[in-house]
C-alpha cells in the first residue's frame, strides 16, 4: 500500500531546540510537504523513515534534513518507509495474545526440559572431558582455608586407628577410576561434628566424631562409599556447573524485576539448587551401596550409622525438605535397608 | 486568537520568531508578517516575560538591554502511560526467543522493551524515545559475558590469578562507567535532541577511586598486604562510613557530566545528606536487631533446641532490611532529583517509604506466586508510581536548551556500528 492522498496533523521538532511546533504533512504524488508555522518544506517520501510502531504512543518521521515529525496517525504512518524494515515479525508476535499463551508454554516447558533433562545430561558430557587435575587445587585450597579459619583442627586420633581405616579405604577404592586421586584425611571438627566430606579433587575428610560415632570399620567405610561416590560421579564439578546455568537463568528472567532480588531471585535460585544437590546425594547413595556390596560389606552398615547420627542430631530437617541440601535422612536409611535386603535376592 | 494555519506566535522562542522573519516571504503572507514583527517588537522590550536570547545583529535594534525579569515557572507534565498487558505480551515473547536463542536475541529484547518504557513516558506531551541498535549492546554483553566468566574461574579454579583479574577490573571500571553512560545518554532522545554524556578516564577515575582508597582497599584484602586483619578491618569501617559520600560523589560526576541542548545538569546534593539517609536506615536495622537479639537470648535459654529460632530470626531480619531498603531507596531518590537542575529544569521527587515498600512486597509476593508470570505487571506498576511521584518545573523556556549539531545521532543514522560504541550496562 501506498499513500497517495493523506494529510496528518502533529509537531515538528527541528532539532536544535526541544519545543514542538504544530505541524501538518500532507502526501501528494510521493512528495511529502510538511507545514510548520511560517515553515514549508518538500521532501520525497522515499526520503522520510518512521520509527517503530510500539503500542498507540506517537512515533516519529525522520526528515531528511534532520527534522522530526511526530504524530500518531499509525495507518499512515505504517504505509511509509519505516526505520527498521526487520521490526516486522518480532513485532508481529507481540501484538498476539495467542503468540504470548504459546510462549509462556514454551518457556515453562523449556525450563522444566533444560533443568531436569538437558542440564544435566550437558553437565554429565562436559564434566566427562573436563581431568580431575584441574579440581584438585580447588579441593586443596578449600582445605587450607578451612584449616586456617580453624573450621578444621588436627585430628586426636591414634596414629594406629588412622592407618587402620586408611588401609580399609585403600581397599574400598581400589580398581575404581578415580583410584589414584584419593585421598583421606582425618580432622575434628566443632563446626562440623560427626561428617565427612569429598573435596574437589578426590581428597576426603572425616572427622573425628564421625568415627567415634561408628560401632565397627564396616560404618566407617559406609559412610567413606558415599563421599567415594561423589567423587566418582564428579559431583563437585556438576555442580558448579549446574548451579551457575540455573542462577544465569533465573537472573535473566528476574532482572527487570531487580528490587527485593532475595525473595524474588534467591529463593528459587535456591529451590532448583538444592533439588540438584539432593539429587547428588540420592545417587552418591546408590553408587555407594553397590560398591559396598562389591567389596563384601552390607548397605545395612550405612542405614544404622545413619539412624545413630539422625537420633544424635534430633530430627529436624523433614520440613524444610525443599530448601535443604541433602534428602530427608529417614528416606536414605529406608533406601540403604532396601538396597540390604536386594542383595539376599537371588 | 488564532485560526488552523495561523500559528501562535507567543508560543514561539525568540530565536525561532527572529529566523522565521528572516525568512517569511512578506508579499506572500502580509498578515503573518505583520503579527511575527508586533511579537518580536512586544519581545525585544523585554516586557513579555521571556528570558529571550538576543542574536548580536538584533542589539542594535535594541535600545537598552532591561533588567532580566521575573522568570515565570510553569509544572510541566510527566506521565507514563505503559500498560502491564501490553507490556507483558512483548515481555514474554522476548523472553521466549531469548531462551531460545540461548541469549543472543537478549540485545534485541532489550531495544525492544527499553523502547516501550521510553516511548510511553511523556514529557510535556512528548514521549522519549530510545534509539540503541541491539549489535552494539550485544557486543557489550559478549565483551561483559567474557568477563565475568574470567572472573568466576579465577576465583573457583584458578586462585591465583585472581589479584590480577582484580585489577584490571579496578583498571577498566571507569571506563566501563563512561562507556555506559555515554551510550545511555547519546541514544536517549526527546523532541529530535539527544542527551550526552563528555567525561574521559581520568574525570572517572578521580570520581569513582577518591585518592585511590578504593582500589588500595580491595587490592589489600585479596592480596592481604598488610598482614594484620586489623588494618583491613578498619579500612572497610572508614569505607562503609564514607560510603555517602562515595555515593554522592559518583552521582553528582553522572549528572554534572550529562547535558541537553548544551546545557550540562547541575547536582547540588552533599555527602552529608546521603549519610543522614543512610544513618536512619541503620537505626531502622538497629532498632529490629537489638530486641531480637535480647528475644532470640532468651527463648533460647527456656527452649532447648528449636530449629524455627534461625528461620524466624532470618525472616525478621530480612524483613527489616526490606524496610531499610525501601527507605534508602525513597529518600536518595528524592534527594538526588531534588538536587538535579538542568537549564530551566526543575525536578521535585515525593517518594514515600511506606508507598515504596507496599510496592516492593506486592511485587515479589506476585511474581513468586505466579512463578514469575507477573515481572511485567511490577515493571509497570514500579515505573508509573516513580513518574507519578515525580514533578518537572521549568524555569523559563525550553528554548533554552539549543542542540548545536543535530546530524550528530539522527533516528535512522546510528545504524553505523562503532567499535567503541558499546553498551556495558547490563
Amino acid at each position: 500500500m501506498t499513500v497517495t492522498e493523506a494529510v496528518m496533523e502533529g509537531q515538528f521538532f527541528d532539532g536544535l531546540r526541544p519545543v514542538g511546533v504544530p505541524a501538518r504533512m500532507e502526501f501528494a504524488d510521493r512528495e511529502a510537504t510538511l507545514t510548520a508555522g511560517s515553515l514549508r518544506e518538500h521532501y520525497a517520501m522515499s526520503g522520510l523513515r518512521v520509527s517503530p510502531r510500539i503500542g498507540t504512543t506517537d512515533r516519529f518521521v525522520s526528515l531528511p534534513d534532520g527534522g522530526q515529525f511526530c504524530c500518531a496517525d499509525h495507518a499512515c504512518l505504517d504505509a511509509l518507509t519505516q526505520e527498521s524494515p526487520s521490526e516486522g515479525p518480532v513485532a508481529w508476535l507481540e501484538k498476539r495474545w495467542g503468540v504470548a499463551l504459546a510462549c509462556t508454554a514454551v518457556i515453562f516447558i523449556a525450563l522444566l526440559a533444560g533443568y531436569f533433562i538437558v542440564l544435566p545430561a550437558a553437565a554429565d558430557r562436559i564434566v566427562a572431558r573436563i581431568p580431575m587435575e584441574t579440581e584438585e587445587s580447588i579441593g586443596n585450597q578449600a582445605v587450607a582455608w578451612m584449616d586456617k579459619e580453624k573450621w578444621l583442627s588436627p585430628t586426636g586420633l591414634e596414629p594406629e586407628v588412622r592407618r587402620r581405616i586408611t588401609a580399609d579405604f585403600v581397599r574400598l577404592c581400589g580398581n575404581l577410576p578415580m583410584e589414584s586421586r584419593y585421598r583421606l584425611e582425618f580432622r575434628t571438627s566443632e563446626l562440623f561434628r560427626a561428617n565427612a566430606f569429598a573435596m574437589p579433587g578426590g581428597t576426603i575428610i572425616i572427622t573425628d566424631d564421625m568415627i567415634s560415632i561408628a560401632n565397627n570399620p564396616e560404618e566407617v567405610m559406609a559412610v567413606l562409599a558415599h563421599e567415594v561416590g561423589h567423587v566418582e560421579l564428579r559431583h563437585a564439578m556438576r555442580s558448579v556447573l549446574q548451579d551457575s546455568v540455573v542462577a544465569a537463568a533465573i537472573a535473566a528472567i528476574t532482572s527487570d524485576a531487580a528490587s527485593l532480588n532475595a525473595v524474588v531471585a534467591g529463593l528459587p535460585a535456591v529451590v532448583a539448587q538444592t533439588r540438584y544437590s539432593r539429587e547428588f546425594e540420592r545417587s552418591a547413595d546408590e553408587y555407594s551401596f553397590g560398591l559396598l556390596k562389591r567389596r563384601g560389606i552390607s548397605p545395612e552398615y550405612f542405614a544404622s550409622i545413619m539412624e545413630r547420627i539422625a537420633c544424635n542430631e534430633g530430627e529436624a530437617t523433614a520440613k524444610f525438605s525443599y530448601v535443604s541440601t541433602h534428602p530427608d535422612i529417614w528416606e536414605r536409611v529406608r533406601n540403604a535397608r532396601e538396597a540390604a535386603a536386594e542383595k539376599n535376592k537371588p | 486568537m488564532t485560526t488552523e494555519n495561523e500559528p501562535d506566535y507567543s508560543a514561539y522562542s525568540f530565536d525561532e520568531l527572529f529566523n522565521m522573519s528572516n525568512r517569511i516571504d512578506r508579499e506572500l503572507y502580509p498578515e503573518k508578517a505583520k503579527r511575527l514583527d508586533a511579537e518580536l517588537e512586544l519581545r525585544s522590550r523585554g516586557d513579555y516575560g521571556f528570558n529571550a536570547f538576543i542574536p548580536a545583529e538584533m542589539l542594535t535594534a535594541v535600545s537598552e538591554p532591561e533588567p532580566e525579569p521575573e522568570v515565570p515557572t510553569r509544572e510541566v507534565s510527566l506521565e507514563f502511560r505503559g500498560s502491564a498487558r501490553d507490556y507483558f505480551r512483548i515481555w514474554i515473547v522476548n523472553l521466549c526467543l531469548t531462551l531460545l536463542t540461548l541469549g543472543i536475541f537478549s540485545a534485541w529484547a532489550k531495544v525492544r522493551k527499553k523502547r516501550y518504557l521510553y516511548s510511553h513516558t511523556a514529557l510535556d506531551g512528548t514521549p522519549f524515545q530510545y534509539l540503541a541498535r541491539p549489535v552494539p549492546i550485544l557486543m557489550g554483553r559478549l565483551i561483559a559475558a567474557a568477563a565475568f566468566l574470567l572472573y568466576y574461574s579465577s576465583s573457583t579454579f584458578f586462585i591465583t590469578w585472581l589479584p590480577y583479574v582484580m585489577a584490571a577490573a579496578l583498571i577498566a571500571a571507569p571506563w566501563v562507567v563512561t562507556r555506559s553512560a555515554a551510550f545511555n545518554a547519546r541514544y536517549s532522545c526527546y523532541r529530535n535532541m539527544t542527551l550526552s554524556f563528555h567525561a574521559g578516564y581520568l574525570d572517572a577515575l578521580k570520581a569513582l577511586y577518591p585518592w585511590g582508597f578504593i582500589p588500595a582497599l580491595v587490592m589489600g584484602t585479596f592480596l592481604e598486604w598488610p598482614g594484620k586483619k586489623v588494618v583491613m578491618v578498619f579500612g572497610w569501617a572508614v569505607f562503609g562510613i564514607s560510603f555517602p559520600w562515595w555515593i554522592c560523589r559518583v552521582k553528582r560526576f553522572i549528572v554534572e557530566n550529562t547535558s541537553f541542548g548544551g546545557r550540562k545538569g547541575d547536582f547540588s546534593a552533599t555527602g552529608g545528606q546521603f549519610f543522614g539517609i543512610y544513618f536512619i536506615s541503620g537505626l531502622i536495622m538497629l532498632a529490629v536487631m537489638i530486641p531480637l537479639v535480647i528475644f532470640v537470648a532468651v527463648f533460647s535459654s527456656v527452649i532447648v533446641k528449636s530449629p524455627y529460632i534461625p528461620l524466624f530470626s532470618l525472616v525478621f531480619v530480612y524483613a527489616a532490611y526490606v524496610v531499610a531498603f525501601s527507605y534508602v531507596q525513597a529518600r536518595t531518590g528524592n534527594l538526588v532529583w531534588d538536587s538535579i537542575g538542568i537549564g530551566p529544569l526543575r525536578f521535585r521527587s515525593t517518594l514515600r517509604c511506606m508507598g515504596l515498600l507496599k510496592l516492593y512486597v506486592g511485587n515479589a509476593l506476585g511474581i513468586v506466586a505466579t512463578l514469575g508470570l507477573l515481572v511485567p505487571w511490577a515493571v509497570m506498576r514500579t515505573q508509573k508510581y516513580r513518574m507519578d511521584n515525580l514533578r518537572v518545573s521549568a524555569k523559563g523556556d525550553l528554548a533554552d536548551f539549543h542542540g548545536g549539531d543535530r546530524n550528530a545521532v539522527a533516528a535512522f543514522g546510528a545504524e553505523a556500528v562503532d567499535i567503541f560504541d558499546l553498551d556495558l550496562s547490563l
